[in-house]
């Protein structure tokens, strides 16, 4: 009896380190990127302060850049805003005749609300990557909201603390989106397959559905990201496991070594959605 | 005694930083990435509490974890190294009489370098296998582990002939 409480103490090192690896592997294999709980994520405090402060050095590098993707947007929205103006004269127009019955109609509640963040960090160097922004539940972010740039679809909000939350980005092998190419509506499947972080795999495409290299792929049917947005464009087909199918390979239109600036889509009408889609799965 | 403690202390946290604030943005050929925190273990007195090696080296992992959001992977490889941190170190090293002997590339430049070697391909293979659990693909595994742990042997060893040198020129 006392050698085997000799024994226990001598290595009783041995059984702090097991304990301590059984912990970590339970944390491993519980690690659900939807449901955990934001202290053990860059979402706390602590190292969202410490990113947000390395944050303020590093994006002084990216200035130019950044600035640049101001003015093409600006220039994207000046035009736009000329288009629309052009549409308003002519319905002043007919505004004159005396038919503004359906002006109003037009200009409904908007369903979609941006909300500007900042890009306080980013890891590209694994598998396991995911993004840091510097908003959070206080700013109206919750789980489950789309991220986009300026340039295209960035990822989802899994993880939200008051001031901070995690985005699961395009460029993770969790991350799945329905995707369809510009000139039909056969949609496929968007992927990452862990090797390129500018090259994501869009899967099973109907195999006579024709395609160009170059052809722009936009999201489909997603009850997190609005239809027709920009993912990337195509770049080669890839290798696909069934004859039926496509698979090819997507230049991503989000520079992630670059990203800086992003907006979080608040969709106003996902709860009601939700809710009705809810009701038929039960 | 005390100023050896303070010492590690700083080394322990400036690591996590180096390697949550700049290493881990690192991908070099969209492969290697230099993992220098292990350092850590390598530089610790030779007789050093076994308890207290454990439970830093799983503090350590754990708030590198929290940073890069991956809860337990670090944490599990880097405390599994750090329980066979001392029957290693009886491996490449002589019996020493004193416990305050600290590995280094001047106090014993071979055996540090191999017993370098040793860890860090332990400490990588560990992390980039339980990381990959989930998406299995076994050939850019290996290449990750063998190109990620080439550049952090090369890191530590350049780090540790300078650091040292630092201190030399304090003292003169």
């Amino acid at each position: 009896m006392r050698n085997l409480f000799n024994f226990i103490i001598r290595n009783s090192h041995w059984l702090v380190a097991i304990l301590f690896v059984a912990f970590s592997f339970y944390l491993v294999f519980t690690h659900n990127s939807y449901q955990r709980s934001v202290y053990l994520t860059s979402a706390n405090n602590v190292a969202g302060m410490f990113y947000t402060a390395s944050d303020n050095i590093t994006s002084f590098f990216f200035l130019k850049k950044s600035n640049q993707l101001l003015l093409e947007q600006n220039a994207e929205l000046e035009k736009a805003l000329y288009a629309l103006m052009a549409d308003n004269n002519s319905v002043e127009v007919s505004d004159s005749v005396g038919m503004n019955a359906f002006v109003a109609d037009s200009v409904g509640p908007p369903q979609f609300v941006f909300i500007p963040a900042k890009v306080v960090n980013l890891s590209f160097s694994g598998v396991n990557n995911f993004i840091t922004l510097n908003k959070g539940a206080s700013n109206g972010i919750k789980p489950d909201m789309g991220v986009i740039s300026q340039r295209g679809v960035v990822g989802v909000v899994s993880n939200v603390s008051p001031n901070f939350s995690v985005v699961i980005p395009v460029i993770n092998p969790k991350f799945r989106l329905s995707a369809k190419l510009k000139n039909s509506e056969n949609y496929g499947s968007l992927s990452w397959d862990g090797k390129n972080i500018r090259v994501a795999q869009l899967q099973e495409l109907p195999r006579h559905e024709p395609f160009h290299e170059g052809d722009t792929v936009l999201t489909s049917f997603s009850r997190i990201f609005p239809k027709n947005l920009i993912i990337g464009y195509v770049s080669e087909t890839g290798e696909s496991g069934d004859d039926n199918f496509n698979t090819f390979n997507i230049h991503l239109a989000t520079d992630f070594y670059t990203l800086q600036d992003v907006l979080v889509i608040n969709d106003l009408f996902y709860e009601e959605q939700k809710a009705l889609e809810d009701i038929l799965q039960k | 005694m005390k100023l050896s403690y303070l010492y590690e202390i700083a080394l322990f946290v400036m690591l996590i930083l180096l390697q949550v604030l700049l290493l881990n943005r690192i991908s070099l050929f969209g492969l290697a990435t230099p993992v220098l925190y292990g350092y850590f273990l390598l530089k610790l007195p030779m007789g050093r509490n076994l308890f207290f090696v454990i439970i830093s080296a799983f503090l350590m992992g754990l708030i590198i974890d929290i940073f890069l959001n991956t809860p337990g992977m670090n944490a599990a490889a880097f405390t599994i190294v750090a329980s066979l941190r001392k029957p290693v170190m009886n491996l490449f090293f002589e019996k020493v009489e004193y416990d305050e002997f600290v590995p280094g590339i001047y106090t014993a430049a071979g055996p540090f370098v191999r017993f370098t070697i040793f860890m860090v391909f332990l400490h990588l293979t560990l992390l980039f296998f339980i990381e990959s659990f989930t998406l299995f693909n076994l050939k850019s595994t290996l290449l990750r582990i063998v190109t990620s742990a080439a550049i952090t042997i090369l890191l530590i060893i350049t780090m540790d002939s300078l650091m040292y040198k630092r201190k030399q020129s304090e003292h003169t």
